[in-house]
């Protein structure tokens, strides 16, 4: 797979500041209106469309910045991937239809893949020609995912795998799992753990879809009944998988959208636009305590920038990013949740008449406080982000100290 | 940072100011500003012909934190920046020095009155004016003092009508310092948050209720995980805004600053609640740190500020 270059200079010859310009003149030039959410011409895009919007990203060198060239990667440093995911947050553009794929799956197999699934799923993985779905939480498995029971047996040189799914986001459009399973009982807790790549179409898997608080179908529950696996889907080997899934997660937390304070204060810019767009929506923006809350998001906002530029600076320097990303999760969730209530309560005072941005804006914000509800859940819930905190960061004591 | 910082890291700076914080602690003004200037701390920013260490205010910012974490209650940070701000004049030399003493009156006078934090028994008084600020004689000035927040170091209202005045900045200078102030005593309140993590750690690790320490009970865990989060995240912003942004231009330091304040308020505010009866009491030292901050609060208008903060940004919106 060649990277087919959208661009005359390669992105590797490019100076921080062209990169910058690059990044920021693509995306004002391709993004169509449609996809902008602050645009009256904004209309949900189809799956087709997104996946090949993020196709067309990643080709103008807006995806898979840090990756390995002979992966289809680019190549480039942390450094490109916060300033191409500040020029992605600058703009209101969809979320990723593919993010499993590259934030979990692909630096997973990055991490533990023979070369032979490297080569087969990295490159594929970028040009959205394959959509991941993560097959770990079950309905005895949540917060605490070492009571999985899905189960992998050995079966003629290969694997069956039984057992069940739950929250399985994208799980309908995906064309893999990254699957958690067990080799042993639920009394081994995290050992024995095997992760699998599994092709969706493989016989005795049965999605059965979830819709959500905010009306749409986004995950599901998925059936394994005797799937039957070749060994070349196992990745890693047993316990391999899983202290490897947990070593990239937490680098992961801290890096993958890096550009949510970017986009957040996009957002908070795209809801102040659309009340000015109306003088008798303007007015709200003369209260005291709307000016107050406000404000408080603006701290906030600047306060995820420079942590999340602090991290990049740490990671460059090759420092251990160890629970870090807890806190920027943890910190970025609860306020954006707050800031989406926030925008809920302005938008409440649009009316028919008012502007067409205003609807616009009041349509944005209404889904986005629903979905906001899952910020604090997906991804590690506040309660165990705060305890890895307590116990990894803070080492806090829980007996007697001699 | 500066040209001429020889390798220093300005964590390296803060862990060599703390033994002169802690000798400063608790003298007076005079006697602590003389220990503090002979450690170069009041000097850190000020040119090296006033006798400073001419270091960017990344260093200063480190200082800061460790004077707030080690309950400082001399206004170091107004010495740090007057001697900057009036470089090449015989006053920065005298502050630099330790020999004279200033403090800054955030917000202005109102009706000839100005509201400061401590007067400290200061030789001059920095006045922001509409245009830039006036610098001023202390001496000869009536002061009346408002002790019931902190009876030790009480607010007083200066009557600066009649004030003789020694110096001047221009409007770009004071709110080059203005910058520089906010991210200091962010920086500031933060240390302070963080000396009131470390002791509530520290104490409820060792606090034995129910045959554990409370430090088990996940209730506490939270708490103390959630002030980690909004330390970790006041430094992020502070440190932040004290850089240049792509464009080279200065950046906002409101934002930062009080967002610093809010998460020091509510992290001292809970690590007093999570000391139990002990935390009401004079003798745990956790209540010098939140008069200090809630003091810094007022003298900087935190309220107005954080509305025109959201002004400014819905102006430009
Ligand atoms: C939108 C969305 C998408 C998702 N996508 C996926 C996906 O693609 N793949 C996947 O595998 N999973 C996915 N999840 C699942 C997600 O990871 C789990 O929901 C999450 O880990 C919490 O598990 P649970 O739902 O079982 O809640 P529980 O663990 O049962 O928690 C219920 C409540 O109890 C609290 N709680 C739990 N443990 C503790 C504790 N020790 N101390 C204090 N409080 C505690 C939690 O914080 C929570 O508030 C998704 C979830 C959402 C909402």
């Amino acid at each position: 797979m060649t990277v087919q270059p959208v661009f005359t200079k390669s992105l590797q010859a490019m100076a921080p500041a062209e990169y910058r310009l690059h990044a920021r003149s693509w995306l004002a030039a391709n993004l169509p209106a449609h996809m902008r959410a602050d645009s009256t011409d904004w209309r949900a895009p189809a799956l087709e469309e997104s996946v090949s919007w993020e196709a067309r990203m990643y080709r103008a060198g807006l995806a898979g910045m840090t990756w390995p060239v002979e992966y289809g990667g680019h190549g480039l440093t942390l450094r490109e991937h916060l300033i191409a995911n500040k020029e992605i947050g600058a703009v209101m553009m969809p979320e990723s239809a593919g993010s499993v794929g590259k934030e979990l799956a692909g630096p997973i197999i990055m991490a533990v893949g023979t070369e032979d699934q490297k080569q087969a799923f990295l490159p594929r993985i970028l040009t959205l020609e394959d959509m991941w779905c993560q097959g770990f939480s079950e309905p005895d498995a949540g917060s605490d995912l070492a009571r999985l029971r899905t189960r992998a047996v050995p079966h003629d040189g290969g694997w069956r795998i039984n057992g069940q799914k739950i929250w399985t986001s994208g799980a309908s459009k995906a064309d893999y799992c990254l699957l958690l399973t067990r080799t042993g009982t639920i009394e081994d807790r995290h050992k024995g753990m095997l992760m699998f790549a599994v092709p969706m179409s493989t016989p005795g898997i049965r999605v059965v879809p979830i819709k959500s608080i905010d009306g749409k179908v986004s995950f599901a529950e998925v059936f394994f009944d005797d799937v039957i696996v070749p060994d070349e889907a196992r990745l890693g080997a047993p316990d391999e998988g899983w202290d490897a899934a947990i070593r990239v997660l937490s680098i992961e937390r801290a890096t993958n959208r890096m550009y949510r304070p970017w986009r957040f204060e996009t957002e908070l810019r795209a809801l102040l636009r659309g009340l000015k767009s109306d003088p008798e929506l303007a007015v709200l923006l003369d209260d005291g305590a709307v000016r107050d809350r406000i404000g408080q998001v603006l701290g906030q906002i600047d306060a995820l920038k420079g942590f999340v530029e602090g991290s990049v600076e740490q990671l460059l320097d090759g420092a251990q990013i160890g629970a870090r990303g807890s806190l920027s999760k943890l910190y970025w969730s609860e306020c954006h949740q707050a800031f989406a209530g926030l925008a809920l309560d302005l938008v409440g005072h649009v009316t028919p008449r008012s502007s067409g941005l205003a609807q616009r804006i009041r349509d944005h914000f209404t889904t986005a406080y629903l979905f906001a509800r899952a910020e604090t859940i997906y991804a590690g819930t506040t309660e165990v982000q705060l305890d890895i905190i307590a116990q990894r960061i803070l080492k806090l004591p829980k007996d007697l100290q001699k | 940072m500066s040209s001429d910082d020889h390798g220093l890291l300005p964590a390296e700076l803060a862990e060599a100011a703390r033994p002169a914080i802690a000798e400063a602690r608790g003298k007076p003004a005079r006697d602590a500003a003389r220990i503090l200037a002979e450690a170069g701390l009041t000097g850190v920013c000020a040119q090296e012909d006033d006798g400073g260490m001419a270091l960017g205010l990344s260093f200063a910012l480190a200082i800061a934190e460790e004077a707030g974490a080690g309950q400082l209650r001399f206004p170091l940070l107004d010495q740090i920046l007057l001697a900057q701000a009036f470089a090449g004049q015989d006053i920065a030399g005298r502050i630099a020095a330790g020999e004279a003493l200033g403090v800054i009156g955030w917000e202005g006078a109102r009706d000839g009155l100005l509201r400061l934090s401590d007067d400290c028994d200061c030789d001059v008084v920095l006045v922001p004016t509409g245009q830039g600020a006036d610098l001023i004689e202390r001496a000869g000035l009536t002061a009346t003092p408002t002790p019931l927040l902190d009876p030790d170091a009480p607010q007083i209202w200066l009557d600066v009508g009649a004030a003789r005045k020694i110096g001047s900045l221009s409007g770009e200078q004071m709110a080059d310092l203005r910058r520089a102030g906010e991210a200091l005593y962010g920086g500031f309140v933060t240390g302070a948050a963080a000396n009131a993590l470390a002791l509530s750690s520290d104490y409820l690790a060792a606090r034995v209720q129910f045959g554990r320490p409370l430090s088990s009970k996940q209730a506490v865990r939270h708490h103390l995980a959630r002030m980690k989060l909004l330390l970790e995240m006041s430094r992020a912003a502070l440190a932040r805004s004290l850089a240049r942004d792509e464009l080279g231009n200065p950046r906002d330091t409101r934002p930062a600053f009080l967002g610093a304040v809010g998460n020091a308020i509510w992290t001292l505010e809970k690590a007093i609640h999570l000391h139990g009866g002990m935390g009401f009491t004079w003798e745990v030292p956790l209540h010098y740190s939140l008069r200090d901050i809630r003091k810094i609060e007022t003298a900087f208008g935190a309220g107005r500020l954080a509305r025109q903060v959201a002004q400014d940004f819905i102006r430009a919106a």
